[in-house]
């Protein structure tokens, strides 16, 4: 496993407490309605103090799944 | 705190534990600000299940006005509540129409916001933020020039929040205290304000919560405050320099003493208890309070413990006069060694270094002082405090000298008064909120709760004062009752410790006999670990110390009631009410 994806599960269970843990990898905005536009806010701001990055409000849009999220970290070049 | 660590509390929120129902009012999207607030609030009440209500989205008097029954109500005002044209996200011009029209507009919605506040159900406390986040370029001067319109518009909003504050249920956040905390550049986040309406960056969110937090659920200040003397009072050691050449002022190069003499004496006349403890000769410390340049003046003090010995000694005997517990009381000192030896022998007591040598740190010691005694209202029943244990000293001492205890109740001159009228008066709830020892079942109660259950019709709620010919002590009981039946349900009664031994509480169950008419009162009692005197108290009318609730036949008291020699006065409700 890389390094990025269980911390980045460990935030998905930060903001979704009721999602079950084998879901996450899989979870996306259209399979999670919890995941609405206040969620996807607090999940950057978490994703932000777990990681020690900043992130660009203009990407969030475009973060709309646990892969996609993934992806971009490790672009990121998460964790330093 | 970090959103990862508020999110965690918000999601231990105990499921089972009682509701605190509090009505957040904003006219932006709350986001991180409700779950700080939700994080901060359920750190301040772990027993507690808190649950926050939003309105709607650009709505803040809208929400106001629908406020029902809750625990307490949160308002955050920024600036487009008050007019559109002061919010990033509106497209309205900026023109000097526009300017003029501002302060006008500002000016009917705080009327408005005010109003709504007004109707809020009486009891329900509130905490209120005024704008933090920085105002638009919208007026003509310069960045660094306040213009007419915007002093106006600051000076309307103050006023606003002054008149607000004379509400005993408004507490406005301190805007300095968030400045202190909150720096102006890290506030705003003008990109997360036009993509998802939040104004507010996380870490300021944070810190507005934090300070709205404590403004609704205040914690409780500190009773009494235990100071040395040598170079923490006063520059220098009395003992060897003489009374005469000690100092507190500029001159002396000493003015932090002075300042902390200055705090001491405010936070005394506040209802603060001030004592001494100091390794110190008992008539050279006299003879330096009799001088008339001391700015903390001798009565402002009690009890005044020199002595030789060990300071932890000292604190005994003063935590005793006062008959408070350690953890209600901060002792002051300029020695590491002495706070050390205090702290060993008293756990609980909130040890503070006086930094003698260092200005910047003594101010915020003082400013600490006063963040741990500072009251949102001052009482009648904390001017009285002083009063009231120089009183109990002295009727000790003659209770414990030559004439009987049954002699010397007698000649006390002793009257009660009863008031059918103060369930709603602040003192009254704070009393039972806070009154451990003689308390019959530890219940605390949220103002709204107390609020409901006192005004029904069926209920009698008294609250009981004391005095004699020592002094005053002010209201010292509150009891809580019902008609159930035929029988009266007592479920609250606590008495201050400061009025033991004077009988008051046979006098009250008389009272509750007389007045409710009623041939058995019946008492929800639990055993907690600090209620002991009230268990005392019930065995020796029942003849054994209860462990649940039980009923008390009015024959079965008066069979066990001592002599009573108190004068009493009673205040009917519809006295009060003219």
């Amino acid at each position: 496993m890389d390094d990025v994806t269980p911390k980045l599960v460990e935030c998905f269970q930060i903001v979704f407490p009721d999602l079950n843990a084998s879901k996450i990898p899989t979870a996306s905005q259209d399979t999670l309605a919890e995941w609405d536009s206040v969620a996807a806010i607090t999940l950057v701001n978490v994703i932000e103090e777990q990681f020690g990055i900043e992130m660009d409000l203009d990407d969030v849009a475009e973060l709309d799944s646990f892969d996609k999220v993934r992806a971009y970290l490790q672009r990121r070049g998460q964790p330093a | 705190m970090k959103i990862t660590e508020a999110l965690r509390i918000v999601q231990g929120t105990p499921a089972d534990a009682p509701p605190f129902n509090v009505t957040l009012a904003c006219g932006f999207t709350p986001l991180h600000l409700h779950t700080f607030l939700h994080a901060h609030l359920q750190v301040a009440l772990p027993k507690r299940a808190v649950r926050i209500k939003e309105g709607l989205f650009g709505d803040l008097c809208g929400t106001l006005e629908k406020v029902g029954e809750c625990d307490g109500v949160v308002v955050v005002i920024e600036w487009p509540d008050l007019d559109a044209r002061l919010d990033y996200r509106n497209a309205g011009a900026w023109g000097r129409e526009t300017v003029a029209s501002v302060v006008e507009h500002a000016t009917l919605a705080l009327d408005r916001i005010k109003a709504a506040l007004g109707r809020i159900p009486s009891g329900t406390p509130v905490a209120l933020a005024l704008p933090s986040s920085p105002l638009p370029p919208i007026f003509s001067a310069p960045g660094w020039q306040a213009s007419e319109a915007e002093l106006l518009l600051n000076s309307t909003l103050l006023h606003f929040a002054a008149e607000l504050a004379r509400d005993s249920r408004v507490r406005v956040v301190s805007a300095e205290r968030l400045a202190q905390e909150s720096p102006w550049e890290s506030r705003f986040d003008l990109k997360s304000d036009l993509k998802a309406g939040l104004p507010y960056t996380v870490a300021h969110a944070d810190h507005v919560a934090e300070l709205l937090a404590k403004v609704l659920v205040p914690p409780a200040p500190k009773k009494g405050i235990i100071s040395d003397l040598d170079d923490t009072m006063w520059k220098g050691i009395v003992g060897d320099e003489g009374p005469e050449n000690v100092h507190w002022d500029l001159h002396g190069d000493s003015q932090m003493h002075g300042l902390y003499q200055k705090l001491l004496g405010s936070l005394s006349d506040n209802g603060t208890l001030v004592g001494i403890a100091s390794k110190n000769d008992p008539a050279v410390v006299a003879k330096t309070f009799e001088r008339p340049d001391m700015i903390l003046r001798s009565e402002q003090v009690f009890p005044i413990d020199a002595s030789w010995n060990a300071k932890s000694g000292a604190v005994k005997r003063i935590l005793e006069t006062w008959n408070i517990a350690a953890d209600s009381v901060i002792f002051v000192d300029d020695s590491p060694m002495e706070l050390a030896e205090v702290a060993a022998q008293h756990p609980g007591i909130e040890c503070v270094l006086f930094p003698k040598d260092d200005p910047v740190a003594c101010l915020q010691m003082l400013w600490q002082l006063r963040d741990l005694c500072g009251k949102d209202k001052v009482s009648s029943d904390d001017l009285l405090r002083l009063a009231s244990i120089r009183q109990g000293a002295a009727f000790r001492e003659q209770a414990e000298g030559g004439s009987a205890p049954e002699a010397f109740l007698e000649q006390a001159q002793a009257i009660v008064t009863f008031d059918f009228s103060a369930a709603g008066e602040p003192r009254t709830l704070e009393l039972v909120n806070k009154t451990n020892q003689f308390n019959l079942n530890g219940r605390r109660w949220a103002p709204a709760d107390w609020h409901r259950e006192t005004s029904g019709e069926r209920s009698i709620t008294v609250a009981v004062a004391y005095e004699d010919k020592f002094g005053p002590l002010g209201t010292i009981a509150v009891a809580k009752s019902q008609f159930a039946g035929d029988r009266l349900l007592v479920d609250t009664w606590v008495m201050s410790c400061r009025a033991f031994s004077r009988r008051v509480e046979h006098q009250t169950l008389r009272l509750l006999f007389e007045t409710s008419g009623a041939e058995e009162i019946e008492f929800c009692f639990e055993p907690t670990a600090k209620n002991g005197p009230t268990q005392e108290f019930f065995a020796s009318l029942i003849g054994e110390t209860p462990k649940m609730a039980f009923r008390l036949r009015k024959s079965q008291f008066e069979q066990n009631c001592p002599a009573l020699y108190h004068e009493v006065r009673e205040l009917k409700k519809a006295e009060a009410h003219g």
